[in-house]
């Protein structure tokens, strides 16, 4: 594993039971006030707590696409083609079209020749603009 | 198109099937991370109760798999609150430690979650039980 991935998968790990140090970060004065104005009305209960979780949250996830390409990359035979992903995402949301994986296949198959890796929920809007055709 | 982030909760063979890779099911599991980690900012991050990863005897300090050990799958606790609604289940409903810390985790998610399961009976029995709107996927 590279190293860098390992640094920041080990960092990530001790987020919980880590210290805690002042930062400065640039933001744009709008979103900075937006943020201000958010906690003043009680939507929001601090703007730090809501910036950690925000960058953590961003942090696993591409932490999470780079274990899984390193992953594919030991194993090419493990990864899910786009069809499987989107019915996956169709089960996890009770979504109908979980229902119609030949539907789902094809609309993979016809849309990544128009859409630059079409997410899986594209692929579903797909599926469900063919359904609606049929 | 697929709503609001779902949390996706593993039982014990989904998550022997994310860490072997020669498990049959690898692949399956690996496009239902896939999609969780696709749903990208939402703090979908899939979850395993910590009683699930001990029955499945995944330790991710193992090297065997070392790359697929280091995917950010929370684990949760078994804490004092936690441990009281599991025994209580096992109470009623005569089920593994594994299941009913399931149980209690599912309980008490505060989003949509999905558990992705090779006992959906079981699960259903169990989120009947609690009655909470759990959703149970096959494996």
């Amino acid at each position: 594993m590279d190293g860098d991935l390992q640094r920041l998968l080990d960092l990530l790990d001790q987020v919980d039971d880590a210290a805690t140090v002042g930062t400065s970060v640039r933001l744009p004065v709008a979103l900075r006030d937006a943020a201000a104005v958010a906690v003043r009305a009680g939507l929001l209960s601090s703007v730090t707590e809501v910036t950690v979780r925000g960058l953590q949250a961003e942090l696993e996830q591409v932490a999470n696409r780079a274990v899984l390409d390193e992953h594919y990359r030991e194993h090419p035979e493990a990864r899910p083609s786009r069809w499987e992903v989107a019915i996956a995402a169709a089960e996890l949301s009770g979504h109908p079209l979980a229902a119609r994986p030949e539907l789902v296949r094809r609309a993979a198959d016809e849309l990544v020749r128009i859409v630059d890796d079409p997410s899986p929920d594209e692929v579903l809007a797909y599926a469900a603009g063919l359904a609606a055709a049929a | 198109m697929t709503g609001a982030p779902v949390r996706l909760v593993l039982d014990n063979e989904a998550v022997q099937a994310l860490r072997d890779a020669s498990h049959r099911k690898h692949r399956k599991t690996l496009a239902f991370v896939e999609a969780a980690v696709s749903r990208g900012r939402g703090g979908a991050a899939p979850v395993v109760p910590a009683a699930v990863r001990v029955e499945a005897a995944w330790d991710r300090r193992a090297p065997g798999a070392a790359t697929i050990n280091r995917l950010r799958v929370a684990d949760v606790v078994l804490d004092r609150p936690g441990a009281d609604r599991a025994a209580a289940l096992v109470a009623a409903l005569r089920i593994s430690v594994a299941d009913a810390h399931l149980g209690a985790v599912v309980a008490t998610i505060p989003v949509p979650c999905t558990v992705l399961t090779s006992d959906v009976d079981d699960v259903r029995r169990i989120a009947a039980h609690l009655d909470v709107p759990v959703r149970v996927v096959g494996l």
